[in-house]
C-alpha cells in the first residue's frame, strides 16, 4: 500500500510563557523550539507500519520553509521513501490554501491512502485533512484511532462522545485524519536523522504547481492576539503542604463537596 | 635422570599431535578476534606494564575475596614456578636437553626445593578448593561450568601427584641424597621393590605428560582459557574508567555505518571478545552487581557466558564457518531485560580480577536498540525533550536558571558569551529543575559565595551534559549536546568548572575532552577547607552518620577521601562505614535508564542501601549526588522510616554549618 502522509512542524510550547509580538497578530517564535506535530507523528508511524506490513511506500509532504524540512528528515529516518517540501515562500497560509497546495502535489503521486494528523498542536483547527479530501474528491474519516486492512477497503475505528466507539468501512483510496494513541510512534535517533540528511528531499515551488501566489490570500486571518483579561474568583493557597491540604479540606467542607 | 622405558619416538608424535590440535584451537579463537572491531589499546604503556605487574602477576584484586583469592594466588604462583618443571619433563621425554645448562648449581637446588614446596602447596590448595566447592558452594558460582571446575582442579591435582610420585621414585632409584622434601615424599615408598619403583617412575611420567598435553588442549575450549588470556587482558585493560567508548574506533564518518552499536558478535571490539574468552566464571561481578542483587534480569557473568557460548557455537574450533551469524540482540542471545537493567555503576568492572569490561558492551547494545527505534517507548519523550529544550523535562530553556531566584541576596551571575569568570558552575538539568536537587544547587551556591568565589552559571544557554542520554544509548544526541556545550564553553573565559552532580562531573571530565580542571563540589570545597577559605562556624554533635559513595564520584573517578574529610571537618558525631562502602558502594538505582523505565525487580536498590545504613545504626545517610539523594529519600519514605533515618546531601550539611 502506498501511503502519503502530511506533516507539520509546530512550536514546542510546554510550560513556555508565550509572548505576543508587537503587531499583536503572532506569537513570538524566536526562542521557541520546534517539533513535529504530535498528531502527525502518530500518522507518520501509522504510515510506516502500513508500509512495513504491506510492502508499500511512504511519501511525506510538508508545506513550509527550509527549516520545516526537519520534520521530513525525521520521516525519512523513520522509513519514508520520498519527502517533498512545498515551499511556502513566506506566505501566511490558511488551512484551505495549505489543502490546495497539498492537493496539487498529491494528484501527481501514486497512492492508496492519505494520512494527516487530526489537528495541529499550534492552531488546533483540524481543517486541512477534510479540506484536502474535498479537493481530491476522496472519501474521508476524521480522528481515526484504529486501522485494519481489508480488500480495497479499510476498517476504521473512531471514538465518539460518551465513550461510544464506531467502526466503519471506507473505500480506498481515501483520506484519514489520525488521532493520537493509535500506535506507539518509534523513536528516531539523532544519528538516524543525520543519516537521513543524505537522502533526497524534493522541493516544489508554488510556481511549479501552476498556482498564482496572489490567489493564495487567506480567507481567514488573525485580527488580534491578546491575553484574556484577568478575572477574579481564584484563590491561591499558600504555605507548606500540610496547611494547604487543611485549607483545601476546609473549603471542600464549606461548599458541601464532602461532609 | 634415569633412562625411561618408553622410547623417545613415541613422545614426538604425541607431542606434535597435541601441539597441532592446540594451535588449531588457538588460531580459530584468534580468527574471531581479527574479525572483530578495532580498539586501540597501546597507549600509556608505562601504566599498562605497571598494571600487568600489580594486577596481572601480583593479582592485587584476588584477595578482595580473601579465602578464594589466596587459594587462587597459590595455584597461580604454582603455575609460574612449575612451568619450568613442565618444560624440563617435556624435554626429558623428547630426549632433548634444552634446559641442561641450567640444571646444575645452587639455582637448580633452590628451584628443586621451590618446586617440591609448590607441588605440595598446589595439591593441597586444589583439594581444599574442591572441598570448598562441595561444602560451601558460594551462590556466585550459579550458572558457571562447575563440572569443568572439578575436572580442572582434579587435573591439576593429578599433575602434582604424578610428578611427586615421579620425583619420589627417582630419589629412591637413583639413591641420591636429594633435598629433604623430595626425600620426605619418598618415605612411603621406602619398602617398595626396585621393579615396583621403576613401574611407578615410568607410569607417573607418561601419565603426567599425557595429562599435561590434555590440559593444554582443554584450555582454549574451557573457562581455563584465562590461563593464557588473563595477562594480555589485564595489559590491554580499559584505563580510563567513567568514559564510554566511541561508536566505532577508526571510523571517520559514523553516519556511513549501516547501524551503530552491537548487533552481531563481530560488532564487538577485539578486546571485548578477549574479555569473553578470559572470563573465569568466578562470579564476583554478579556478586557485586546491584541489578543482580535486587533480582533484575541482569547477571554480568551470565552476559559474558552467553556471549561466549554464542561465539563458540558460531565459530567452533573444528569448523571454519564464514557465513553471517545470527544477531546477538535483541533477544537472540542477550535479552532486553538484561540490556536495560544495568545502572552503569561499574561495580562489576571494579571487582573483576581480570578486568573484563561490561558498561561499554551494554551501551553498545543500547546504541543499536535506540537507533533501530527499539528502545523503551518511555524514553522517546525524554530524548525529544533533551534535544529540543536541553533538559529531560521539556522545560523551557528560559527557565533554566529560575532556581537562582531562591538564592536570596546572593548574586548568581548568568554568564553570556564573551564573559570572564574564575569558576564556572556547571549546574546541569536535574540540579536546575528538580525541586529536590535545587536545594543542593542552592547550598553549593551559598558555599561558593561564603568562600568569596567569583563564579557564574550558563543559565538558559547551558544544555544537559548528556551523561544520561549517552549511557542510555542515544549517542547522536550526546554528540549534539557535547558540541553545543563545548562551543559555548569556548566562548567564555574561566579557570575551572565546578559541578553539582557527579554525573555531570564525570561526563565533562571523561567524555568531553576539555583542557581545563573540572571539580566536583566536594573536591573543590575540600581544597577550600584545607587552605582555610571555607570556615565552618559550628560542628554537628548529634546523630550517627554514614557516607554513601555515589558511583560516579567513587568507583568511576576515585573520589573517596574528600567527601569524608569534609564530613570530619563538620562532624563531632560518629561517622560509620556501611558494609559496602568506597569502591564496593551499592548503587542507589542510578541516574539514567531507571529514571524513565521501570525494570522488573524484587526490591529497590535504594531500599537495600537504606537497610545497610540501619544495620550500622546510622540515622543520617550523607551523599554527594542529587540522584542518590532522590532515590534514597524515596526509599526511606516508602519504607516508613522518616522518623529513624534522614538522607542529607553533603553540601546541605556543610551549608548548615557555615
Amino acid at each position: 500500500m502506498d501511503v502519503v502522509v502530511c506533516l507539520r512542524r509546530v512550536p514546542f510550547t510546554q510550560e513556555v510563557d508565550l509572548e505576543i509580538d508587537k503587531g499583536q497578530r503572532q506569537i513570538l517564535a524566536e526562542n521557541l523550539a520546534f517539533v513535529l506535530n504530535d498528531w502527525d507523528n502518530y500518522a507518520l508511524e501509522e504510515a510506516i507500519s502500513l508500509k512495513e506490513r504491506t510492502k508499500g511506500t511512504v511519501t511525506a509532504i510538508t508545506v513550509g520553509t527550509e527549516e520545516d524540512e526537519e520534520v521530513l528528515r525525521r520521516a525519512l529516518a523513520m522509513g519514508a521513501d520520498t519527502a517533498i517540501r512545498i515551499d511556502s515562500e513566506g506566505l501566511t497560509l490558511d488551512p484551505r490554501n495549505i489543502a490546495r497546495l497539498l492537493a496539487r502535489v498529491i494528484r501527481g503521486l501514486r497512492f492508496h491512502l492519505i494520512l494527516t494528523g487530526a489537528q495541529s498542536d499550534d492552531l488546533n483547527e483540524g481543517c486541512v485533512g477534510a479540506m484536502l479530501a474535498e479537493e481530491l474528491g476522496l472519501p474521508h474519516a476524521s480522528v481515526v484511532n484504529k486501522i485494519e486492512l481489508g480488500e480495497d477497503v479499510l476498517e476504521i475505528k473512531v471514538e465518539l462522545e460518551g465513550g461510544i466507539e464506531e467502526i466503519s468501512t471506507i473505500k480506498l483510496p481515501c483520506l484519514l485524519t489520525i488521532q493520537t494513541g493509535i500506535n506507539e510512534p518509534r523513536y528516531v535517533s539523532v544519528m538516524g536523522i543525520r543519516k537521513a540528511a543524505k537522502k533526497e528531499l524534493k522541493v516544489v515551488t508554488i510556481e511549479e504547481l501552476s498556482l498564482d501566489k496572489e490567489a493564495l490570500v487567506p480567507d481567514v486571518y488573525v485580527e488580534r492576539l491578546f491575553y484574556p483579561p484577568e478575572t477574579g474568583g481564584a484563590e491561591i493557597l499558600e504555605g507548606d503542604p500540610h496547611i494547604v491540604a487543611e485549607k483545601i479540606l476546609r473549603i471542600l467542607r464549606e461548599r458541601g463537596v464532602i461532609s | 635422570m634415569l633412562e625411561l622405558w618408553t622410547p623417545k619416538y613415541l613422545f614426538w608424535p604425541i607431542l606434535l599431535i597435541a601441539l597441532f590440535a592446540f594451535l588449531r584451537s588457538i588460531l580459530s579463537r584468534i580468527q574471531v578476534l581479527r574479525m572483530a572491531q578495532k580498539d586501540p589499546r597501546l597507549d600509556h604503556l608505562k601504566e599498562r606494564f605497571r598494571s600487568l605487574l600489580l594486577d596481572g602477576i601480583m593479582q592485587w584484586r584476588q584477595p578482595r575475596y580473601p579465602f578464594s583469592g589466596i587459594l587462587h594466588l597459590v595455584i597461580f604462583w604454582g603455575f609460574v614456578v612449575l612451568s619450568l618443571r613442565s618444560l624440563q619433563l617435556l624435554s626429558y621425554g623428547l630426549g632433548i636437553s634444552i634446559l641442561s645448562p641450567f640444571e646444575t648449581g645452587a639455582f637448580w637446588d633452590l628451584y628443586g626445593l621451590l618446586k617440591d614446596v609448590f607441588e605440595i602447596l598446589v595439591l593441597f590448595t586444589c583439594l581444599l578448593s574442591m572441598a570448598r566447592r562441595l561444602l560451601f558452594n558460594p551462590p556466585r558460582y550459579k550458572g558457571s561450568h562447575e563440572a569443568e571446575a572439578y575436572l580442572v582442579l582434579g587435573l591439576i591435582s593429578f599433575l602434582m601427584i604424578t610428578d611427586i610420585l615421579f620425583e619420589a621414585s627417582y630419589c629412591l632409584l637413583a639413591e641420591k641424597n636429594e633435598l629433604s622434601i623430595s626425600q620426605a615424599m619418598a618415605i612411603p615408598f621406602l619398602k617398595f621393590s626396585r621393579t615396583s619403583l621403576e613401574v611407578i617412575y615410568n607410569l607417573s611420567f607418561v601419565l603426567h605428560i599425557l595429562a599435561f598435553l590434555f590440559f593444554l588442549n582443554l584450555l582454549p575450549l574451557s573457562k581455563h582459557f584465562h590461563i593464557i588470556t588473563a595477562l594480555p587482558n589485564v595489559f590491554f585493560r580499559k584505563l580510563k574508567t567513567g568514559s564510554i567508548k566511541p561508536v566505532r574506533y577508526n571510523v571517520q564518518d559514523i553516519e556511513d555505518l549501516e547501524y551503530s552499536g552491537t548487533k552481531y558478535i563481530y560488532d564487538l571490539t577485539w578486546k571485548h571478545i578477549l574479555d569473553i574468552y578470559t572470563c573465569t566464571e568466578c562470579g564476583r561481578c554478579s556478586d557485586n552487581c546491584p541489578a543482580n542483587l535486587v533480582g533484575r534480569e541482569l547477571s554480568p557473568k551470565m552476559l559474558t557466558l552467553k556471549l561466549r557460548e554464542s561465539i563458540y557455537k558460531t565459530y567452533p574450533v573444528t569448523v571454519q564457518k564464514k557465513e553471517r551469524p545470527n544477531p546477538i540482540i535483541p533477544g537472540e542471545v542477550i535479552g532486553e531485560g538484561e540490556i536495560w537493567s544495568c545502572t552503569t555503576c561499574g561495580a562489576c568492572e571494579r571487582e573483576c580480577p581480570v578486568f573484563i569490561e561490561y558498561i561499554d558492551k551494554i551501551v553498545d547494545m543500547r546504541r543499536y536498540l535506540i537507533e533501530q527505534g527499539q528502545g523503551p517507548s518511555s524514553f522517546n519523550q525524554v530524548f525529544i525533550n533533551v534535544e529540543k529544550t536541553g533538559n529531560p523535562f521539556g522545560k523551557p530553556p528560559a527557565k533554566r536558571a529560575d532556581w537562582a531566584k531562591e538564592a536570596g541576596e546572593i548574586p548568581v551571575r548568568i554568564l553570556k558569551k564573551g564573559d570572564q569568570v574564575e569558576t564556572l558552575l556547571f549546574v546541569d538539568s536535574y540540579p536546575s529543575f528538580d525541586p529536590k536537587a535545587n536545594e543542593v544547587t542552592l547550598s553549593v551556591v551559598r558555599g561558593l559565595h561564603k568562600m568569596g568565589e567569583d563564579f557564574g552559571i550558563l543559565g538558559p544557554l547551558e544544555r544537559d551534559s548528556g551523561h544520561q542520554v549517552r549511557r542510555m544509548g542515544e549517542e547522536g544526541l550526546f554528540e549534539l549536546l557535547r558540541e553545543k556545550n563545548r562551543n559555548l564553553l569556548s566562548e567564555i573565559r574561566f579557570k575551572r568548572i565546578v559541578t553539582i552532580d557527579p554525573h555531570s562531573f564525570n561526563t565533562l571530565k571523561n567524555d568531553y575532552g576539555l583542557q581545563i580542571p573540572i571539580y566536583h563540589y566536594s573536591q573543590y570545597l575540600y581544597l577550600a577547607l584545607e587552605n582555610g577559605r571555607l570556615k565552618p562556624k559550628r560542628v554537628i554533635r548529634e546523630g550517627t552518620y554514614t557516607y554513601h559513595d555515589p558511583c560516579y564520584l567513587g568507583r568511576h573517578n576515585g573520589i573517596y577521601g574528600e567527601p569524608r574529610e569534609l564530613l570530619k571537618g563538620i562532624l563531632d558525631a560518629p561517622l560509620r562505614e556501611m558494609s559496602k562502602s568506597r569502591d564496593r558502594s551499592l548503587c542507589c538505582g542510578g541516574a539514567d535508564v531507571g529514571l524513565w523505565y521501570e525494570v522488573r525487580e524484587e526490591e529497590r536498590m535504594a531500599s537495600k542501601r537504606v537497610k545497610m545504613a540501619l544495620e550500622i545504626g546510622a540515622d543520617h545517610i550523607v551523599t554527594a549526588c542529587p540522584f542518590c539523594m532522590i532515590h534514597l529519600e524515596d526509599a526511606v519514605k516508602t519504607m516508613g522510616l522518616e522518623e529513624r533515618l534522614m538522607v542529607v546531601d553533603l553540601m546541605g550539611l556543610i551549608d548548615s554549618c557555615l
